[in-house]
């Protein structure tokens, strides 16, 4: 089997499990009401949207950070992301508050502040000298999420809103609705337009960093440009789905193991038929 | 004209320390020059700060009278290709798509390869002979067949200088004398400038070689006139003796007891 068919199948699959599941649920449909029912209209098919574009925001960031912190077990949320998204949502979900922005309610806002400000600290902390290194970036991202999931727990102590907030962080695409579709989608487009624009370099960093300065890459700002992008994508993925764990690692490996570490396919493709792994 | 003039260059990782202490040497277009000199004497400060890894805070270096210091990194690959001592073995690619890689500088934003690209590759391969390996994954290749890899990917530059640090260090003797053939032939339309620690080796397929001891040059000049026991004893501390083979007139140098 080539790369090609292998692809051809997996886009098939993602496309028969999301016809599946938009006909799946506790209303069981038949395709001749599909098209008048608010049920399939306004619950089940933004929330199938919904799970492709999170699963794909994720997966770009993944390759992205792997690529970048030179490291295998990099995920999107190494950097702090969870643990400053986090914070923010359950500010917002412990207070109560209701303030709408935009059409989307104060929980995504607040952890998707919370999410870039979580990596803009252990950014600025991994500095030395001036420069970054992924060692420091790695270590300032487990101390920062550390520190947030001490913020986290002392909220979660006087506000008393365990549930809902610790409802939030398991992930869930539960409340999908168009204006989450609407939002997150031209994050995906930025995402794969500054990951595919930027793909010689990271694969040229797969030689290393000293290699890839003498193939012409000017390695500190294609990290600051690759971590702003990956922090922003998935922040907004985590801004509507939650902490959706795993996807984000794996399936760029999954991606790999079929079509190499070339990230000239790994970035326009993967996310695509991979989606079907987290259904 | 020369291909590369260093002049008074003084580099180092800490601002304080300088591990280069004014460093001078000129090389003509197609030398193959082995720098040779105790481990910590800035063999590979030297080559780090040809390739513009290191900044450089004294002095200049110039190719064909053009200031390299000055050029953008992307120029600079252009004309300056580096073989690092270990180089790690991208998981998931082909030797083609491996030597590729060497394209980076060359090729645009949103285009794949090119046509003259993929010519250049082909001839890179060709080049060190591994044209039949081009297609095998680099995780299933020996040190010496990798070794090769590494030396195409780095012609694929098309540099103008070609900087090894270590070739041969951890080959066995076949494969020693595969690539110091190889870049005595690759020379020609470059200049190769390596670092080595078998100084007989090094001497036997450099025509001129370069001695450094504590960021200085300590000698400069055909193998003999740098290979003498003198030098040794300063730069090494290790007593050695010259002696000449009676059939071919080489010279090799033989530690004493």
């Amino acid at each position: 089997m080539n790369k090609n068919q292998i692809l051809i199948i997996l886009c098939s699959v993602l496309l028969l499990l999301a016809v599946i599941s938009v006909f799946l649920g506790p209303v069981m449909m038949s395709p001749g009401d599909l098209m008048e029912s608010p049920i399939f209209l306004q619950i089940r098919l933004p929330r199938v949207l919904l799970s492709v574009l999170v699963g794909v925001l994720l997966a770009i960031s993944g390759v992205m950070l792997q690529a970048i912190l030179r490291n295998p077990l990099a995920d999107p949320y190494i950097l702090g992301v969870s643990a400053g998204a986090g914070v923010g949502a359950s500010i917002a979900l412990g207070t109560g508050m209701t303030l709408t922005l935009f059409g989307l309610s104060s929980t995504p806002i607040l952890a998707f502040m919370g999410a870039l400000l979580a990596v803009f600290v252990v950014y600025n902390l991994s500095k030395v000298a001036g420069r970054t290194s992924t060692e420091t970036l790695i270590l300032a991202g487990v101390a920062v999420s550390s520190f947030a999931a001490a913020i986290l727990a002392l909220i979660i102590i006087t506000t008393g809103k365990l549930q809902s907030i610790y409802f939030w962080l398991l992930g869930s695409l539960s409340s999908a609705s168009w204006s989450d579709v609407i939002t997150v989608t031209p994050y995906m487009i930025f995402g794969l337009v500054i990951a595919y624009f930027y793909s010689k370099e990271l694969n040229a960093l797969l030689l290393g960093e000293d290699m890839a300065q003498t193939l012409g890459v000017d390695v500190e700002k294609l990290r600051i440009l690759i971590i702003t992008t990956a922090t922003l994508v998935t922040a907004a993925a985590v801004s509507v789905s939650g902490l959706v764990g795993f996807v984000g690692l794996i399936i760029p490996h999954f991606v790999r193991m079929i079509l190499g570490a070339n990230h000239r396919y790994l970035v326009p493709f993967p996310p695509w038929p991979a989606q079907s792994f987290w259904w | 004209m020369k291909a590369l003039e260093v002049k008074d260059v003084m580099a180092g990782y800490v601002d304080e320390q300088m591990i280069l202490q004014g460093v001078n040497f000129e090389v003509n277009m197609g030398e193959f020059i082995g720098i040779v000199g105790p481990n910590g004497s800035g063999k590979t400060t030297l080559l780090r700060a040809l390739c513009g890894l290191l900044p450089v805070k004294h002095g200049f270096i110039k190719m064909n009278e053009e200031n390299i210091l000055n050029l953008e990194h992307n120029e600079l690959a252009k004309k300056v290709a580096l073989v690092p001592q270990l180089m790690e073995p991208v998981s998931g690619f082909t030797v083609r798509e491996m030597v590729m890689l060497g394209r980076t500088p060359y090729m645009r934003r949103f285009s794949f390869e090119g046509d003259e690209d993929r010519e250049v590759v082909k001839w890179a391969l060709e080049e060190v002979k591994i044209e039949d390996l081009a297609e095998i994954p680099v995780n299933n290749l020996s040190g010496g067949e990798f070794q090769r890899v590494a030396i195409a990917r780095a012609l694929a530059q098309e540099p103008k200088i070609l900087l090894l640090d270590e070739p041969i260090s951890h080959l066995d003797i076949r494969y020693q004398v595969k690539i110091l053939r190889l870049l005595r032939k690759l020379r020609k339309q470059r200049t190769i400038i390596a670092t080595f620690h078998d100084l007989n080796m090094a001497a036997r397929f450099c025509k001129r070689m370069i001695l450094v001891h504590k960021g200085m040059l300590v000698a400069m000049g055909t193998p003999e006139e740098v290979l003498t026991a003198a030098n040794i004893w300063k730069t090494y501390r290790v007593k050695a003796e010259v002696q000449k083979n009676i059939r071919n007139k080489n010279s090799r140098l033989v530690l004493l007891p």
